[in-house]
């Protein structure tokens, strides 16, 4: 009777091949049924993942793009409102200037005039009391040649008479 | 006592097959179809009912044991090798399978280096395909001969011995824990037949037992001796009961006629020689797959 166990490391040719049959068939039904379902799974949750990636960035990109023109805008205000500003402070200041020219002009004008009417005045009183001392001395005279007079009398009134002149002179 | 560690089992023998002579049907080819089997009901119930969202937790699993094996073969073997998925992954899967089914009794099909070789021998052929397709017929011939033609009888056994060593290495990792566990298993049924056969031939050693173990665990409980006194107390008691048991007529049949110690302790050194071998060894086995084929490519 034959052994009914093999021995601890046999060469038995039918178990070779049926181990490399089972090994194919095996392969295709873990194959058909089990990855490449799983695997198209992954692949179609891949592909929305994708999608919605996509979908993301250009939504990011319009955002983007409205986000510089919105940039642009505000830009292009702001140089506007600058030159505005720029071109206030320059009339501005140039009326300002202006003013402040006529204001100087008139003030120079006023006081020219004050001084004239001033030397004006000075010479019409000089010649009022120029006229007015002609008066007086010959009132004086007068007076002198009615009235008895010491020779000390004459003296401090001609004294007196020529420092007038000379002062009003 | 005898102690025997034999191959598989020959289940039917048939004389003068055509081309095969005498072919034996043994348990490996048996076992495994029934991992065929199983695999194939595992993959078609993993497989069942995908969706893209909302997934459940099976599909969970799916999904993460079919990326981790992508990812493994890429990391292996490049982006432009995924032809080669359904291949590693099948090995893996009849490997761990067939390397676990001895845990529930049945013989384990990768304990026949058959098994082993026939998966070794699929992998040669891709290896050769891919080194001759890389550097045609011609480039692969001439590559035995380098560096000089007097190192081609070597580069010719190199070639034949990575098959030969993939399928040995597998092989003999899982035959050495089947010849511990055998060893381990005849050890622990000779102490069990001596233990008890020496119990039921002597009734007042049992009742010697059960009276040190009440004793002990009465000083535990009593008298506030240490968790030591506890477990002391209880395996004598176990003792002293199994002998008391083991003396009286019908019970004493079976607890001497059946090796009750090996209820148990083969399942610490089973943790090791099947759970860690043989998921290491399914996993050396693809990685060697991979990088064979891998290389092949680059030749």
């Amino acid at each position: 009777m034959p052994s009914i166990y093999q021995s601890l490391v046999a060469v038995e040719p039918f178990t070779l091949i049926a181990t490399i049959c089972n090994l194919f068939i095996q392969m295709l039904i873990v194959k058909h049924f089990f990855l490449d379902k799983v695997l198209a799974v992954l692949d179609e949750r891949r592909k929305a993942a994708d999608a919605e990636i996509a979908a993301a960035q250009s939504a990011h990109a319009e955002a983007d793009a409205i986000k510089s023109e919105y940039e642009q805008n505000m830009l292009k205000a702001k140089a506007e409102a600058d030159s505005i500003v720029s071109g206030a402070q320059k009339t501005a200041a140039a009326r300002s200037e202006a003013m402040l020219g006529e204001a100087r002009e008139q003030a120079a004008r006023l006081k020219q005039k004050a001084e004239a009417d001033i030397a004006q005045e000075r010479k019409k009183a000089v010649n009022d009391l120029k006229n007015e001392i002609g008066g007086m001395a010959m009132e004086i005279a007068g007076k002198v040649v009615e009235r008895e007079i010491s020779e000390k009398d004459h003296q401090a009134l001609i004294d007196e008479f020529i420092r007038n002149v000379g002062e009003s002179a | 006592m005898e102690v025997s560690i034999n191959g598989a089992r020959i289940l039917a023998t048939f004389e003068n097959v055509p081309l095969l002579g005498t072919v034996h049907i043994t348990q490996t080819v048996a076992v495994g179809w029934v991992v065929l089997i199983l695999i194939s009901a595992l993959c078609i119930w993993l497989g069942a009912g995908l969706k893209v969202t909302g997934i459940s937790r099976k599909q969970a699993v799916s999904e993460m044991l079919v990326s981790s094996l992508v990812d493994f073969v890429h990391g292996n073997m490049g982006e432009d090798m995924d032809q080669y998925i359904p291949l590693v992954g099948t090995i893996f899967v009849s490997s761990v399978v067939s390397n676990l089914i001895s845990l529930i009794g049945f013989w384990s099909p990768t304990a026949d280096l058959m098994t082993e070789l026939g998966w070794a021998l699929v992998v040669f052929v891709l290896i050769t395909y891919h080194k001759i397709k890389a550097s045609g017929i011609g480039g692969y011939l001439k590559g035995f001969l380098d560096p000089i033609f007097l190192m081609a009888p070597i580069n010719v056994m190199s070639e034949l011995f990575t098959p030969i060593s993939m399928a040995c290495r597998h092989f003999g990792n899982i035959l050495s824990g089947t010849v511990i566990n055998g060893l381990l298993y005849a050890a622990v049924a000779a102490a069990s037949y001596a233990l008890f056969g020496f119990l039921s031939a002597n009734l007042p050693v049992g009742l010697v037992f059960l009276a040190a173990g009440a004793v002990c665990i009465f000083l535990h409980k009593k008298k506030g001796k240490g968790r030591k006194y506890l477990v002391i107390g209880i395996v004598c008691c176990v003792l002293g009961v199994l002998g008391v048991l083991s003396a009286l007529p019908l019970i004493g049949d079976v607890l001497t006629g059946f090796p009750v110690l090996t209820i148990g302790l083969p399942a610490i050194t089973s943790f090791y020689f099947d759970w860690f071998t043989g998921c290491i060894q399914a996993f050396i086995f693809c990685t060697l797959t991979t990088i064979f084929i891998k290389q092949a490519t680059e030749a």
